[in-house]
């Protein structure tokens, strides 16, 4: 651009307008690491866990607790990320705060699956009730507890939806809008299946809400990385 | 009676490197760069100037060993450049 080039108004509004329009599109900040790496995670848990419930493999290993691994990696890409950045958009900002809350909301939400029925037993011994199972076939009755929520993989749908749909949606990126509305039907779905085909349905909603949208990130950024240094 | 337009703003360059940190939270000076396709030292000496009437904050520091510039525009920058837009559309009616 020349030194202190004097602009007609047409000529002000169309840099404006350009310049803007610039800011906004062209720059990939989000290299669909994170995306892949959740992706992955996510969808071989559910399906390690779907086939060892299918078909009563003799593991004890809850394959969920694979993805806390996941959070290692996960400091390493951000850190690498917030050193690549060279500019720090509102919409950004706003969508790491999304995902923050996503996370922490996904702990709370282990949290309460494993609390809300022991407090459930709890109160009702309080109040001096009990449960109690009975077999129809045999007649027998023995003392049931609940261990768990009904459904908790209707709940993790359900919120993996969540910050995906808003990322799309803000960022006109299709992928993630699709992946996130396939999740939703999936929550509906899960509502009346059993434990082993809501694993099943958290494994694919790992692969369409995250994985298959974070190559397509990665695709995304390679290229605008590499017309950058052309 | 026209507004006379904001000499500051009614520049090339300037107008550019506040049209691009008005739509961002900050931005490296290489950033700002590459989008106006200015060269660094023009870009630089028009920065300053931005900043020296308080329409923009400049932070120098170091990042990785290496030198950081961060622009980022401030309030008196907003209200600038909104007016400048104001007194674009009100030229632009009358024509």
């Amino acid at each position: 651009m020349d030194k202190e080039k004097s602009l007609s108004e047409k000529e002000s509004l169309a840099l404006i307008a350009a310049t803007i329009q610039a800011a906004k599109g062209g720059y990939y900040h989000d290299s669909g690491l994170g995306a892949i790496l959740w992706g992955t995670a996510i969808s071989m848990a559910g399906f390690l866990t779907f086939f060892t419930l299918y078909f009563k493999w003799e593991i004890k290993f809850d394959w969920w607790f694979l993805v806390l691994f996941a959070l290692i990696p996960q400091i390493f890409i951000s850190v690498r990320e917030m050193k690549e950045k060279v500019v720090r958009t509102h919409t950004g900002r706003a969508l790491d705060i999304v995902w923050t809350i996503f996370g922490v909301s996904i702990f709370a939400a282990i949290f309460y699956m494993y609390l809300a029925p022991h407090m459930l037993m709890k109160f009702m011994e309080e109040d001096g009730r009990i449960l109690f199972s009975k077999v129809i076939a045999t007649g027998e009755i023995s003392d049931y507890r609940l261990t768990f929520v009904p459904s908790p993989g209707s709940l993790f749908l359900l919120l993996y939806a969540l910050p995906t749909i808003i990322t799309g949606v803000v960022q006109k990126f299709w992928p993630m809008i699709i992946g996130a509305i396939i999740t939703y039907l999936f929550f509906i779905i899960s509502l009346y299946t059993r434990n082993p085909i809501d694993q099943l349905l958290m494994g694919v909603s790992g692969l369409v809400n995250w994985l298959i949208p974070g190559l397509i990130l990665r695709n995304n950024y390679r290229k605008a990385r590499n017309n950058a240094h052309v | 009676m026209f507004k006379e337009l904001d000499p500051i703003l009614h520049s090339q360059l300037r107008l550019a490197a506040m049209s691009l940190l008005i739509s961002v939270k900050e931005a490296e000076f290489t950033y700002i760069r590459e989008k106006t396709n200015a060269t660094a030292g023009n870009l630089s000496v028009q920065l300053n100037k931005l900043k020296d009437v308080g329409y923009i904050d400049i932070t120098k520091q170091f990042k990785d060993n290496y030198p950081q510039t961060l622009c980022k525009i401030t309030t008196k920058g907003i209200d600038a450049f909104e007016q400048y837009v104001q007194d674009l559309q009100v030229y632009l009616n009358k024509e």
